[in-house]
Order: C-alpha cells, then structure tokens, then sequence
C-alpha cells in the first residue's frame, strides 16, 4: 500500500470515523478519549506528510467503487440535506439556490462532462500541506480546548440533554472535509467539500438553538449557498474553457487574454470572497459569533475562511498581470481597511477578533491580487501566522468569556486580577499580532514592500495598518490595567485548556523564529515554476534587492529586551506601590476619589471607540457599497 | 562612592520641579509664584519646571491656610511625591494661618499637617523672595540623607 | 563584524547624547522666542540624573515593564538606522516602543493616564500613514527601502519629493509633541490633563521614558537627514531649518483636540502624499 494514500486517506478519513464514534458512544470519558485520538492520528499523520510533499496520486477507486461515483452521489446527497433544511426553516433563498446548484451539478455532470477529466486526484504540494498542518495541528488543538469549553457551557446554560455528541461529529466531520478541500486536485471533489463545511458551518453556528443562533446559521447558510452557486458556475465556465476540472491544471498561461477565461475565474474568486467573510458578505460572520467560541475559533478564523485564501493563491497565477488581478488587489486592499475600521468602533470582544479576520484575509487577498513572488510569500506567511495565533486569541476570549460571563473589552478591565495567566497569553497573542519580530508582522513587512508599487492598493494598506494598531492596543492596555499591583496568583483552569493555550502561544513565538527556514522549506518550493522568489537568507537576515529583515538578530536582541523588562519587572515588585493620580483626593479604594460632600465617586473613563466614525451602524452601509462596487469592477472587468 | 553622592546631591539641586498647591489662599501669594515662570523673573534658568503632578515633583510649593477639608489633599499630595523632597510654605497663611488663623474650618499652617523646610514670609511674598525661598531649600536638599514621613494632622 | 559593533554602539551613545543636546537646544530656543533666558544646554541632562536617582514609586508594575520595552524599541530602531537598515523595518520597531507606552498607561487607573493613552492612540492614528507613505515615497524614487541605497543616491531626495518632506514635517510635529498636536502628553510642565500618557510614571521610569524619546528625535531627525543625504552642509542646513520651524510652530499654535488633528493630517497629509507619490509613480 502506498504510504502517501494512505496518510491521505487517514487525514480525510480518520475524523470521519471519529465522528461517527462520537455519536455511537455517548458517554463523556469516551468522547473526549475519541477526540484526543482523532487529533493525535491527526497531528501525526500531517507531520508524517511533511517528508513526502510534493507528490501527486491517481486515485481512482476506493474499496474498488469508483472515487468519482462516490463524491457525486455524496453531493448530491448534501444538496438534499441543505434542502431539507431550507424546506423545513421555510427559507426560500435557501431552498432556490439548493435548487440551482443541484441543477448546475447535473448540468455539469451529466451533460457537460464527457469521459473522465481528472487522471491526478490527488495533489499534496506544499502549498496544501501548509494547510493540512494549519488543520490538523491547530484545529486539533482546538477541539481539545473544546471539550472543557462544551461541558462548562453545558453547564452554564443549565441545558439538560447533553448536546455535545453532535457538536464534536460535525467539529470532527468538519476537520476531516478541510483536510479533503485542500488534498484533491479535482475541482468537483473541491465543491463537494467547499459544500460540507458551509453544511458544517450551519450546523455549529446554530448549536444553541436560540432564535438569535438559529437565524445567523441560515444567514450564513444560504450566503455560503450563493457562495457555492458562484463556484459550480465558475467550474462549468472553466471547464467550457479549458476542458479539465483538474485544479492544477486548468492554470494554463495562454488563456489569461480569453475574457470567459477571466471571468471564470472571477467567478471562483466571488465564491472564495464570499467564503471569507469579506465585504459585501461579511454579515455572516459578524453574525457566526454567537456559536460557542472553538467554532469561532476552528470555522470561522482558523480553517473555514481560510478555505477563500486557498483557492485564490491556487488560481492567482492563472491571472497574473490582467485587470483581475489588480482589481482583486485593490478589493482585497478594501477588505483589510474596512475591516479595520469597524473594528476600531467594536467593544465586543468576539466582533474585534471577526472583524480582525476578516481585515487580514483582506489583505491575503489583496497579496495574491498583486501577483509577484513577494507578495505571494506574504500571503502564505500570513496564512500560517494569522491562523495560530488568531486561535489563540479566540480561544483565550473564550476562557475569559465563561470566566467573567461577558465578551464586553469593557468588562475585562483589570482582567489581570482575576486571570493573571490568562490575560498574559491574551496580551501575548496581542503583541505577536502586531509586533515584530514574530511572523504576522514580518508577513505584513513583506506584503507592504510588495505593494509599494500599487498606489490604491499602498494608501489603503498604510492607513489600515494604523488602524489595527489601535484596536489592538486599547485591548492590550485594558487588560492590563490591575489596581493592586504586585500580586500573582494564577489562576485554575482545565488542563486541556492551559494544553491548548500554551502550546499555541509558544508555537506562534517559535514558528516566529523559524519563519526564515519556513519560507525556504514551504514556501519557496510552492513558488518555483510560476515566479522567481528573489529572498536570499543570510546570516538569519532574509534580504532581496530592495528590503532586508533582520529575522534572527531582532528576535535574539527582542529576547534580550525581554528578560531585561522582566528583571526590572520582578524588582519593581519590591517597590513601594502607591494608588494612581487623582489629583490628591484617592480614597483607599481604586477608582474612587473624594468627592463632593466627602462622598466617594467613581472616576468612569470608558475606552474610546469612536463610534460616531467608526460605529458598525455608521460605517456597514458605505462599505457594504464599496466592496459591491469593486465586486462589480472585478466580474465586469473580467470581460 | 562620596563622589557620586555629591555628584547625585548636586543634579538634584539643578533640576528642582514644583508641585504648587494653594490650600485654600486668597490667590495673593499664588499669583506671585506664577509670576516667578514669566520672563521678568524665568526661573526656568535654575532648571525649576512647574509639573503639575506630585509623581514628577520634588519641591512642594504650598500657599494658603490649610482647612479641614484640604489637609487629606496635602498628605496625599505629599504622599505621592517621591522622596527626596522639600516643602517650601509661602505667605503668611501658610507659616502660621495669616489673618484668617481664628476661623472655624482652618487648621492654621502648613506645618500642622507636613515638615516643612522652608518658610517664605510675606503677604505675599515678592517673587525675588520666592525664589530665595527656594534655592535656600535646595541648599537643604543637597545635604538631606533620609526622608521624614507624613507627620502631625494628616 | 567589528564595524557592526561599532556602528551599534555609535546608536546606543549618540542617541541619548545627541537627543539630550537637541532637546536643550529646543528649551534655549523656546525661552528665548518667549523673551526668557532659558535653561543651561545640559538641562535636560540634569533633569534625567535627578530622576534617575529618585525613589521608585509604582502605580502598577506593568509600567515599568512597559517603560524598558519603549526605551528597548526605540533604541534598537535607532541602532538598526545607524546599521542602514530597511526604513520600514525602522518604522516599525519604533512603533513597538510607542505602542508599549500607550498599553503602559492604560494599565494604570487614573482616568488622566487613561486619556492620555487614547489620546496617544488617536496620535499614532494620525502619523502612522504617513510615515509609511514617505517611506513608499523613498522607495518609488530610489527603487529600495534600504538605507544603504538611499544614502548613495546621487542627487538630494527634496528636490523629488518635496511635498513629502512636508508631510514628515506633519509627523515630526507629532512625535516631538509639539503644539497643535501635544495632546497626549507635553514637554512644558502640565497641561489640561495633567502630565497625560506619563502621569503616573515617575522617577526612574520616567527618565527611561525622557531617554527613549531622545532616541526618538534622533532617529526623526535621521530621517530628515535622508532628504539631502548628497552633502553635509546642505543635510546640516536642513535639519536646522525644520527644527527651528518646529519650535516656532509649537510657540505660535495652541493645542487642538483629536477631532481636528485627526481630519486635518489626514486631509492634508493625504492629499499631499498622494499628489508626490503619484508625481514619483509617473516620473
């Protein structure tokens, strides 16, 4: 048996399995031992994939039925189960795109496909099996911080039917469809799996059975649908046009002049925009954030969205140089400054982390919009950033959500009295976000440099750069802001939680250190062929014509700072701790002064959110007008 | 080691920054200090800052009787302030409670409440006698080894 | 190796010393613009001897914390100039250090600090863009980031990009916390809220702070320099010049509120960034 195939098959398969156990057996010791396996076959087998990258499989059959047969029969299988759905909420937009994509899947099919297409089903390079560790390892990891996470919000919410065995088959089932996504090189097999986790996604936004819960999932429903809809109508168009649905394949340099070409593609595009939450669609993800937060963290900022990323940086060569490009560029730029700037206006602390998603994929798109070699490397690093330590992140407002019962920033004020430990990685996932030396950064560095050429694009970039800094900040500071300083008493938490968070804060520093030999294992590879990746590395200082980033020293001379702060941080513990300036009227008490009548009176300084400019209310509809105006210039453009 | 104690003494006396807080004057005495920063006088030349803030002070300027309301303002002023400090009462209010020592609310002195150095007499006092004031406490400040603690009143 | 060392301690010894210098410098000016004598030109030095040696008194530790996180930042962008790095590496780094003095502040509970720390924010806000965007300029112009290659080009970059010189001019004034724009924090005693940003660091934290800032106009200063790098003469005038205009334009405007500062820069900086940028794309 081949290795290769059957790592494959384990990626896919493995969480299959382990789903269908979680529902089998429904005890809680039980479920949380198949989760912990699932994710160890997981991890595993990803790491035992590294070695073999790149290689490519012919498999045709399984089990001696035909691959083919089986995935079609599966789609359209989902398509009837999305269909009952929409029948059975009486959702009409739901119920007519389900109707027309089954029309288009036989269409394509049964009319159009004549003999087989694909003869590689499988494409493992290392552009995919950067995903496959994404997936694998921090999704993995994710669902362990979740078994903790449901048995508390069971708990919390008093809810007397124990939901969680569905909850991790369709987290599990979920895992296993990304791993597919990203594996298959047939374009059929893609959509099949493109549809699962818009089915996944469904399913776990509405988890809670609330009226609220139950109308954000067939929101995200049926605009995922429409999602779908633009890619079954994208791959008819690529097939007209190339006459193969093999991914790899149908890249082929002559046509970027054919304008069906150019609009197929654009057509993929739209479905991948769609999938990643940018704008004009972004209301489905504000609105997935009242799923308990690992869904949050696993679909909806780690491995979902990031499903948009993938395909775009498969199709970018494909329309390198054309008006596509630069018009993905400058949506995607569009993207990143919107998002920030609704971000900017939030208070609820799952909505920053959305919109922060959201910006960021915007500008992953807008890196691969621009098409050099930097920019793509940009876009991967990212990628890989972006997806750990946005979980992080997730994870940790998670914990602190069931801790203090709210996701107001407001009311983490001071968190670091309460949750010293915890506030310290949310302050770490802060600070790996938007400094450098670790990876987001240096990916933004690139990306920027990249751009500079760009106008639109650049202007965009900069202001938005600015923007993120703020939001990000004030939710550093807030947490920090302790009135009794000098104490630390860490506080109590699940082992798996402290086993998801702490390996995923030491994993975004590390991979932060290691990104020169990233770049040169993952990403250069993927790159030979279609661009000339022009990075030379040297000494731990990644260097091209015009740019150099000091990787190794900044990180060595960054360490350095570091235990020097925190030296003088542990000697300041001995220091004399006095109240805060309250122009001499502090009473005993934080926050409170003298006031009049010596009555005490609480000093109320509430962060700033500008919401009169950067309010969600003020902003949604200008730049749900925007990114449609520019949707429109990138499908128009096309022809 | 005495080297860099006289070297430490003598920063300190060349960069002396004010906290002034009026306890309760007539404003006499503080519009004289204020006049010490105008470029009639410009104090700024012996380096004197007034920071408005205890955390960045070394010189307590204090004017005005205290009242039984704003001595827990002064304590916690002087509380606030780093040591080595200094606390130079100007006017006659703030040696011994001036013309308004009988009254009912005041507490008469800015020495019932903190140590201070130096006394500025005068109502008000001219701003040539202000700044006398304070370089004679500076002098003080050079030889001053440890730090009295919030005494009677606070 | 040897040069890397010695460029790197060159960064570490003038940035305090050349910082202090420029700062007495500004005081003298200021005094005497306002009809005054003015401090000694070592004052400021004085000022960070005393506070160095003066009791630690701590509102929250994680100020101190942040404190040496500011100087370590701004000190490793101005080493990294000295060692003609990339610019925007540079602009980044330095961006660390202000951002670890606003988290700092709002670690703290006094509601001055507090204001001062979103007030500071909204200052980044403002100046961030732009800096990025004459960065951008520089490169379009010489096609690098890397100061090596801008440092050698062959004519003086103001001639090219001199709306962009004004636009550095916008965020000199900013970061110098300069009127209109010392709404955070200010270098002349109190102001509206107290000592702002820097309220509750005091002593030894605060001469940390006054040390990184001297770093900070150093390395601004740096970047003016970029701008006639052909001669030293012409690089000595120009740096004067915008001092001198720095200083007037803080002695003759009074302080604005973040509403103004935030559309005004913008709307100018914009305008003016865009108008070069394009002259620099097409040319």
């Amino acid at each position: 048996m081949d290795i290769r195939a059957v790592l494959t098959a384990l990626l896919v398969l493995a969480p299959l399995i382990g789903a269908i156990l979680c529902t089998l057996l429904r005890t809680q010791a039980v479920r949380s031992a198949i989760v912990l396996a699932t994710g160890a076959i997981l991890m595993v087998s990803a790491a035992l994939l590294v070695p073999l990258t790149p290689f490519k499989l012919s498999l045709a059959s399984v089990f001696g039925l035909d691959l083919h047969r089986i995935v079609q029969v599966a789609d359209f299988i989902l398509l009837l189960i999305i269909l009952f759905y929409g029948f059975k909420h009486r959702h009409l937009v739901i119920i007519a795109l389900g109707l027309f994509q089954v029309a288009m899947l036989v269409t394509l099919e049964f009319f159009l496909v004549s003999g087989p297409t694909v003869y590689e089903r499988i494409n493992c390079d290392h552009l995919s099996l950067m995903m496959v560790l994404i997936i694998s390892v921090v999704g993995s990891i994710i669902c362990y911080q979740a078994i903790p996470y449901m048995r508390e919000h069971e708990h919390h919410y008093h809810v007397a039917h124990s939901r969680q065995p569905r909850f991790f088959f369709v987290m599990l089932l979920f895992l296993g469809a990304m791993n597919g996504l990203v594996l298959f090189n047939d374009l059929t097999f893609i959509y099949f799996f493109f549809e699962v986790t818009t089915l996944c996604s469904f399913l776990l936004i509405g988890h809670d059975r609330t009226t609220i819960a139950t109308q954000n999932a067939l929101r995200a429903l049926w605009m995922n649908s429409a999602g779908g809809a633009f890619f079954i109508l994208g791959i008819i168009a690529v097939y007209r046009e190339t006459g193969t649905l093999e991914l790899q394949n149908i890249l082929l340099p002559g046509l970027a002049s054919s304008g069906v070409y150019l609009l197929a593609l654009a057509l993929l595009c739209v479905a991948a925009f769609i999938k990643s939450a940018q704008f004009p669609f972004q209301s489905w993800l504000l609105g997935a954030m009242v799923a308990p937060t690992p869904v949050s963290a696993l679909l909806h900022s780690s491995t979902m969205v990031k499903v948009g990323i993938y395909l775009v940086l498969r199709l970018a060569p494909g329309f390198a140089g054309t008006f596509l490009s630069q018009s993905v560029a400058v949506f995607g730029a569009f993207s990143f400054l919107a998002g920030a700037a609704l971000a900017v206006g939030q208070s609820n602390g799952k909505k920053v982390l959305a919109y922060s998603t959201i910006s960021n994929l915007g500008l992953i798109f807008a890196c691969a919009g621009i098409n050099t070699a930097e920019s793509m490397i940009a876009a991967m690093l990212l990628l890989m950033f972006h997806a750990v330590v946005k979980a992080l992140l997730f994870l940790s407002v998670g914990a602190i959500e069931q801790r203090i019962a709210s996701r107001d920033i407001e009311d983490m004020r001071g968190l670091y009295a309460v949750m010293p430990v915890t506030a310290l990685i949310t302050v770490a996932g802060v600070v790996m976000m938007i400094m450098p030396p670790f990876g987001v950064l240096l990916s933004k560095w690139m990306a920027m440099e990249a751009a500079a050429r760009n106008l639109y694009v650049i202007i965009m970039i900069a202001l938005a750069s600015a923007l993120t800094v703020m939001y990000w900040a004030r939710w550093a500071g807030t947490l920090m802001s302790d009135p009794f300083a000098g104490r630390f008493r860490p506080e109590r938490q699940p082992v798996l939680t402290w086993m998801a968070l702490g390996p995923l804060c030491a994993g975004g520093a590390v991979l932060s250190v290691f990104a020169p030999w990233l770049y040169l294992w993952l990403i250069q590879p993927v790159l030979s062929g279609s661009y000339t990746a022009t990075y030379t590395l040297k000494a731990g200082v990644l260097e091209n014509a015009y740019g150099t980033f000091a990787i190794l020293p900044l990180c060595g001379v960054a360490l350095l700072g570091l235990v020097v702060a925190v030296m003088a941080l542990k000697r300041a513990f001995k220091s004399k701790i006095v109240p805060a300036y309250m122009s001499g009227l502090q009473t005993g008490e934080p926050f409170f002064f003298l006031g009049p009548m010596n009555q005490p009176v609480k000093a109320e300084a509430r962060n700033y959110y500008l919401d009169s400019i950067f309010g969600e209310k003020r902003l949604t509809d200008w730049v749900n007008l925007g990114g449609g105006i520019l949707l429109t210039l990138i499908v128009g453009g096309a022809l | 080691m005495q080297a860099i104690k006289r070297f430490i003494n003598r920063m300190r006396s060349k960069s002396p920054w004010l906290l002034h807080f009026d306890c309760g004057s007539c404003n006499g005495c503080d519009i004289e200090i204020l006049a010490c920063l105008t470029p009639v006088y410009d104090v700024e030349r012996f380096g004197i800052i007034n920071v408005g803030n205890p955390f960045h002070a070394d010189v307590l300027l204090s004017s005005g009787t205290v009242n039984h309301r704003n001595k827990k303002v002064l304590a916690n002023l002087y509380a606030q302030m780093p040591s080595p400090k200094l606390v130079v009462a100007i006017g006659a209010c703030g040696l011994s409670g001036g013309i308004f020592r009988e009254a009912y609310n005041v507490v008469g002195g800015i020495d019932k409440v903190l140590p201070v150095d130096v006394y500025v007499p005068g109502c008000p006092p001219k701003p040539e006698a202000i700044i006398d004031g304070v370089v004679l406490g500076l002098q003080k400040l050079q030889s001053l080894h440890e730090q009295p603690s919030v005494g009677k009143g606070a | 190796m040897t040069r890397t060392a010695i460029l790197i301690a060159c960064g570490l010894i003038a940035g305090p010393i050349l910082g202090g210098l420029v700062s007495g410098m500004d005081r003298i000016l200021t005094a005497r613009m306002q009809s005054r004598i003015g401090p000694p030109l070592l004052q400021p030095f004085y000022d960070v001897a005393k506070l160095l040696f003066k009791e630690s008194l701590v509102v929250n530790v994680w100020q101190v914390f942040c404190a040496y996180c500011y100087i370590a930042a701004s000190s490793i962008a101005l080493v990294l100039f000295f060692l003609q790095s990339d610019l925007l590496l540079i602009l980044f780094v330095q961006a660390v250090g202000a951002v670890m003095l606003v988290v700092g502040a709002l670690s703290s509970t006094s509601p001055f600090s507090h204001i001062g720390a979103h007030r500071e924010l909204l200052q980044i806000l403002a100046y961030e863009p732009l800096l990025v965007l004459v960065v951008v300029g520089f490169y379009l112009e010489t096609g690098s980031f890397k100061l090596t290659s801008i440092y050698a080009w062959r004519e003086p970059l103001l001639l090219k990009l001199p709306f962009l010189f004004i636009v550095l001019g916008y965020v000199l004034t900013i970061k110098l916390r300069k009127s209109p724009f010392d709404l955070s924090t200010c270098h002349h005693g109190h102001q509206e809220i107290v000592k702002g940003l820097l309220t509750d660091y005091s002593g030894p934290f605060l001469a940390l702070t006054e040390i990184a800032h001297w770093f900070e106009i150093v390395l601004l200063l740096g970047f003016c320099t970029l701008f006639w790098a052909t001669n030293w003469f012409g690089m000595v005038v120009l740096i004067v010049a915008t001092y001198f205009l720095e200083v007037l334009v803080d002695n003759t405007t009074s302080r604005m509120n973040w509403r103004w500062m935030l559309s005004y820069v913008w709307g100018v900086g914009l305008t003016l960034s865009l108008v070069n940028l394009i002259w620099l794309h097409q040319g």
